[in-house]
This record gives C-alpha cells, sequence and structure tokens, in this order.
C-alpha cells in the first residue's frame, strides 16, 4: 500500500477493487490518463480534483456506463471491464449520483423495493397471477426495504412521492436505495453537494455508520474539504485525468502539487510563504 | 383458511360483474340496439389495445406508433383461422398457426435463457439467432399443421357445430396475441435499442409496412382470402360482449398484478430514470423488450376480437393515421393510470362513433372530424395530464403495506432527525 505501482495480487481477497492503468479517450480529449485505484475490503477512500478532473468519468467506466479504451478494473480479482452497468451491480457495486437520481414519481419504498427485483424469488408467472408465493416474498422484500428506510430514518415517509422528499432526504434515499442492492463496494458521487455544515456533519456520521453496519468498502468524491479530509483514510487527487497525489489527509493538504492544481501555479509558494509568516508571528 | 378479501377487491369485480349484466341485459332486451352494442364492444377493444400501449408507453416511457400494426396482424390472423374453418371447414390454418405459435415461442423462451449466458452479447447477433430460429420453425410447424391438419378438422368435426366454432375463435384470438407478440419481439430486439424519440419513428415504420402487406395480402403474402386492398369479407360474428368482457376483466388484473410486482417495478424505473435504474441492476432493455412483448400481446388480442365483431376487416382501419386512436385514448386518459385508460377509450368510441353521428344533422357527419380534434384540443387544455391525471380506483391502485412495529417504536423514540447514532443502538 505503501508505494503507488501497485503489483497485481494474486489472491482476490486481498483487494476489492483494482484498477491499473484506466484511460478514456473522448475524440481527442483524453478525460481520464493512466488511472491507478486499489481498494482493500473496509477502506474508506477518497477521490478529489478540480472541477474536470475526470473524478466522475473514472466512476462511470467503474460501474461501466463508460467503457474504458484503455486498462483494467477487477472487483475482487475478476475482471468487470466491459461489462453492463446491471451485471456490474450485480457483481457488487452500487453507487449514487452527482445530481440525485431517484425514480422521482414512485414513492419512497418502491424506490427501495426496485434493488430486490432480481432477487425477489418469485417467478414471472407467479407476478402477473399474485400466487401466494407471490404474497410471501414479497412481504419478506418489503419488510426488508422498511429496515432499510428504518435505518435512515425514513420510515415515516414511506407512502411520499421521492421527488416531494426535502434534499437531504433525497440523498439519504438514494444512500438507502444503493445498499439496499446489498453492495461490497459503494460509490458516492459527491454525496456532501449542496449541503449546510450540519448536514453534512450527520452525513460523516452516516456514512461511518453505514461502514461498520453492512460492512462496506467506500469511495467517494467530495468537493467539500472538511468532509473529505474528516472521514477519509487515504485520497487520491486528479487533475486534468492523471493521478497527482495520494497518501493521507496531511499529506494531501501539503502537497504543492495539490494547491496549485486548487489554486493555480505560485499558490504552493505563495501558501509557503504565508504560513512561514504565520509561524513567524506566531513565535 | 379462507383469507380476507379486501374491500377495494370486492368493490372492484362486484362493480365489474354490474356492468356487465347491465349491459347484457339491454342488449339482451334490446335496449341497446345493433348500433350501440357494437360502439360499446368496439370500446372494450379499443381498451385492450389503449391498455397495452399504456403499458409501453405509459409506463416503460417508449413512445411507440407500432401498437396498431400489432393490432392490425391480431386482426388478420384470427379471421383467416375463423375464416378457413367457417368457409372451408379446414383446421390447417390453425394447426399450423397453433403449431408454429408454441414451437417459436418455446424456441424464444429457450434460447433467451441461453443467450443470456453470455456477456456482452450485442442486440443485432441475438436477433440473427432468434430470426434464424423462427424460419426454420416457421417451416417444421406449416409440415407438421398440414399433416396434423385434417385430423385436427376431424376431432373439431365431431362437436357440436356451435361447440366446435366457439373453441375455433378462442384459440384464434389467443394465437393471434401470441402471433402478435412474437412478432413484436423480433422487431424490438434490435428497434429498442434507439432512442425514444427514433424507437417512435421506427414503430411508425412497421404500422406502415403491414398496412402495405394487407392491401397486397392476395398477391405478396399469397392469401387470396384476404382479398387485399378489397377488404376481408365472410368472418363469422363471434365476438359477444361477453368474450370482450371477459378479455378486457383479464386484461386489466394481469396488468395490474403485472405493475404491483417487482417485474412492474422494473419496468417503471426504466420510465423514471434509465441511468439510474441501470445502476440499480435493472436490466433495461430486457424490461423494454418485456413491457413491449406485453403490450403487442395485448394489441393482437384486442385485434382477434375487433376482426369478429363487424364480419369485415379493410387494410383501410390500419392506416397509419389511425395508428394515432390508441395512443390519443391514453393522453386523454392519463399517461400511466389504467382507469383513465379504460374511461378515455369507452368515451372515445361513444363519443366518435356514437354521439357525434347522432347530434350531427344527416349530412354532416365528416365534421365530426373537425369536432373532435376540437374537443381534444380543449381537454388537453383544461387538464394536460389527462381526464384522470394519475389517478386509480382503489383495486388498481398500489396499496403500500404498514409499517412494522419496530419501525413505529424508532420512530416515536426518536421523530425526524437525520442523525443516525440513536438509530444505530435502536437496530443493534
Amino acid at each position: 500500500m505503501s508505494d503507488n505501482s501497485m503489483p497485481p495480487s494474486p489472491d482476490g481477497r486481498q483487494s476489492i477493487l483494482e484498477i491499473q492503468e484506466l484511460s478514456i479517450q473522448f475524440g481527442g480529449l483524453r478525460a481520464v490518463n493512466n488511472f491507478d485505484l486499489l481498494l482493500r475490503p473496509h477502506d474508506l477512500q477518497g477521490l478529489i480534483g478540480p472541477n474536470g478532473a475526470g473524478k466522475t468519468t473514472v466512476f462511470n467506466m467503474i460501474t461501466g456506463v463508460y467503457t474504458p479504451t484503455a486498462g483494467s478494473i477487477a472487483l475482487k480479482g475478476l475482471p468487470i471491464t466491459g461489462l453492463e452497468p446491471h451485471e456490474i451491480n450485480h457483481l457488487g457495486i452500487a453507487r449514487t449520483f452527482q445530481n440525485i437520481r431517484l425514480f422521482p414519481s414512485l414513492s419512497v419504498l418502491d424506490n427501495v423495493r426496485i434493488a430486490y427485483h432480481t432477487h425477489a424469488g418469485y417467478s414471472f408467472a407467479d407476478g402477473i397471477s399474485h400466487s401466494g408465493r407471490f404474497q410471501h416474498k414479497e412481504r419478506e422484500l418489503t419488510e426488508k426495504a422498511q429496515d432499510f428506510l428504518a435505518v435512515f430514518n425514513l420510515q415515516d415517509r414511506q407512502d411520499w412521492t421521492a421527488r416531494n422528499l426535502p434534499y437531504g432526504e433525497q440523498r439519504r434515499l438514494e444512500i438507502a436505495r444503493a445498499l439496499a442492492a446489498e453492495p461490497q463496494l459503494l460509490l458516492l458521487d459527491e454525496p456532501a453537494a449542496g449541503m449546510n455544515p450540519a448536514e453534512s456533519s450527520s452525513l460523516m456520521d452516516l456514512i461511518h455508520f453505514i461502514r461498520e453496519r453492512f460492512d462496506l468498502t467506500i469511495l467517494l468524491i467530495e468537493h467539500q474539504m472538511r468532509v473529505v479530509m474528516g472521514i477519509c483514510e487515504k485520497i487520491t487527487v486528479m487533475d486534468f485525468g492523471e493521478v497527482i497525489a495520494r497518501g493521507n489527509p496531511q499529506e494531501i493538504q501539503s502537497n504543492p502539487k495539490v494547491i496549485e492544481a486548487y489554486l493555480g501555479p505560485g499558490a504552493a509558494a505563495l501558501s509557503e510563504k504565508f504560513r512561514r509568516k504565520r509561524s513567524s508571528e506566531a513565535s | 383458511m379462507l383469507k380476507k378479501i379486501p374491500r377495494s377487491n370486492l368493490l372492484f369485480f362486484g362493480g365489474a360483474l354490474l356492468i356487465f349484466i347491465i349491459v347484457q341485459v339491454a342488449i339482451s332486451t334490446g335496449v341497446l340496439n345493433d348500433f350501440w352494442s357494437t360502439i360499446i364492444r368496439l370500446g372494450g377493444v379499443m381498451a385492450i389495445v389503449s391498455l397495452g400501449l399504456n403499458l409501453i408507453y405509459g409506463y416503460n416511457g417508449q413512445f411507440s406508433l407500432g401498437q396498431w400494426g400489432f393490432y392490425a396482424i391480431g386482426a388478420y390472423v384470427a379471421a383467416d383461422i375463423t375464416y378457413r374453418w367457417s368457409n372451408d371447414s379446414e383446421a390447417t390454418g390453425l394447426s399450423i398457426l397453433l403449431i408454429g405459435v408454441l414451437l417459436v415461442g418455446g424456441a424464444i423462451v429457450y434460447l433467451r435463457s441461453q443467450l443470456g449466458k453470455i456477456r456482452g452479447l450485442d442486440a443485432l447477433s441475438a436477433f440473427t439467432m432468434y430470426f434464424l430460429a423462427t424460419l426454420i420453425l416457421g417451416a417444421v410447424a406449416v409440415y407438421l399443421g398440414k399433416l396434423v391438419g385434417p385430423a385436427v378438422a376431424g376431432v373439431l368435426m365431431a362437436l357440436p357445430a356451435s361447440w366446435s366454432m366457439q373453441i375455433v375463435f378462442i384459440l384464434a384470438v389467443l394465437i393471434a396475441g401470441a402471433f402478435a407478440a412474437e412478432v413484436s419481439f423480433l422487431f424490438g430486439l434490435p428497434v429498442l435499442t434507439l432512442g425514444s424519440d427514433y424507437f417512435g419513428i421506427a414503430t411508425l415504420g412497421f404500422t406502415i409496412i403491414v398496412k402495405v402487406l394487407l392491401d397486397n395480402s392476395d398477391t405478396m403474402l399469397g392469401f387470396q382470402e384476404m382479398k387485399g386492398a378489397r377488404g376481408m369479407v365472410g368472418i363469422p360474428k363471434i365476438t359477444t360482449w361477453f368474450w370482450v368482457f371477459f378479455a378486457l376483466l383479464i386484461v386489466v388484473v394481469v396488468m395490474r398484478n403485472l405493475l404491483h410486482s417487482s417485474y412492474g417495478r422494473a419496468i417503471v424505473s426504466v420510465r423514471e430514470d434509465e441511468i439510474a435504474g441501470k445502476a440499480m441492476g435493472v436490466d433495461v432493455a430486457e424490461y423494454k423488450i418485456l413491457a413491449f412483448v406485453i403490450g403487442s400481446f395485448f394489441a393482437g388480442l384486442a385485434g382477434g376480437l375487433y376482426a369478429h365483431i363487424n364480419g369485415f376487416l379493410h387494410p383501410d382501419t390500419f392506416n397509419f393515421i389511425q395508428a394515432f386512436n390508441p395512443m390519443i385514448v391514453i393522453v386523454l386518459g392519463g399517461l400511466g393510470s389504467m382507469t383513465g385508460t379504460l374511461v378515455a377509450s369507452f368515451t372515445w368510441a361513444l363519443l366518435l362513433e356514437g354521439v357525434l353521428r347522432l347530434i350531427l344533422p344527416q349530412g354532416f357527419e365528416t365534421w365530426r372530424f373537425v369536432v373532435y380534434p376540437l374537443l381534444l384540443l380543449l381537454i388537453m387544455l383544461l387538464r394536460p395530464s389527462g381526464m384522470l391525471g394519475t389517478y386509480e380506483v382503489p383495486y388498481l391502485r398500489q396499496v403500500l403495506p404498514p409499517l412494522k412495529a419496530f419501525a413505529k417504536k424508532i420512530n416515536s423514540s426518536k421523530p425526524g432527525s437525520g442523525d443516525p447514532a440513536p438509530v444505530q443502538e435502536a437496530t443493534k
């Protein structure tokens, strides 16, 4: 873990997600170039970078929305490059979206219940006849869905139409829906976007809580530095489609390359000067 | 052991039975003459077609004008079977189509389960396999059908004449539905990969192709009895109010059950947000096909019923201008509302063919195509979401199960807070 070369682990259990030399090209634009990432079980890692750095593109490649031009993605040692998004979901990767994508005119409960559609446990014939087996299985999965809502404190909202929920609850519902698919890896795309400090604090608690409770590995994209620095154990910084730094929050905060990427060339020197000035004033 | 039947079910089936009896009595006693009874039956047939389209467009979000084409296919398939039986007493047509529909249906189900195992198979390669299988099995069906046709005819002859006619009719209508569904599967497989608007154009093309083929059915297709553009006559008039009502009731119940199952939720999720659906593991392509095939099955079924109302079929009925009829009905009734579709289809039939024909003075019947669009315009301006919006009668409405006791307990101990910490304690 200490170096960035990341030798391929022969033992699949070592890593949950292993990305190697991932690149994608849109026409003449190389959106992501030689991206590497290794997630071990129970990791909570962050992916940051200025707007347009290619973070969401990486998410879209992991979840199969885009097919990478080069490179490989492996989930628990199994290559998933080129699979359809729904197949990748079945293998255990769930995600949320930067701009919330619920099923807006469905009820809150149904938003969660959709996650069970592949393992509902009854056949099509049961479905159209509402047989005894259907009733039984449907009750089971409904209770499971209600449990999820209760975990996220949305249980008294189950019959609301999803689009009528307040913003913070829509975020929570999206996470609940993603978790209902019982993934091993959860990708959160800017979960704290548009939240005030109090809301983002409770979101941080929530992320910690779901990681423990569902034994998850989490990768998140976030712009609010307070959130990223507060909960991520390891952070990868991207700029113009390339990884420019990787390390724990302290290392990242003082990395000149990162400061330059965010604030422009010369900013690192300026901030160094500023810090020295402040420390000399203090002494 | 008897479970309590929900009140909404009692109300729905009781109401349905009542409507059936009232109309049936009115027809039997002659209160409703032939003219009105035909209109009501047409309304019922329209309701079946439109429910199918509502599943495709209203619930699955795929703008389709192909519904009318499948309706036409169903009508001609069913008409051909009963025509051959009632006029020539031969069951070869019935046998060929029955065997063909069963073989191809089985092959599609089997191939689908096998091809599903291949990762990354593109739609066109899959289509080629299905198409080849259909051609081969079609040839097999023709051979087998000719072989067993006389025997089937013999068995049917042994039954009383009215019985055998009814059996042939029921089989013909079911075959018409299955045939339309199978055609829609083969057509939809490559075409449903298109985006919604392009899909609409492609399905319009399909309806036009079907109409042209029917115009030339005696020359290009070689079915002399269909008489091409002159119109097919001599189809037995068997579709009674009972059959229309019975078929409509089954369609409504099946569709309601489907929509309230996990298959239905997956179908609706495609309309809501395809990308989110995929991310939740919904195989979007599969559910588009599923909705399209079921919708077309309903269209074929309705076509089979329609063919036996007037005993006369003309390709002009299946013109692409008419293809907008079911679309108008579902938009008028409210997209994604079964109740709305039911109300709108009967309103449509009564208004366009019945009331307007009567209130307009003699010689001005064609003016109903001026009055009717104006009425549509008015309704759309006043109620843009359709006459009934998303209203459903209680039976068709989804009833959410009550909260479990333990969830309520958490709720009362910690009302409406985003802080998950206390929840953690409560659920552990």
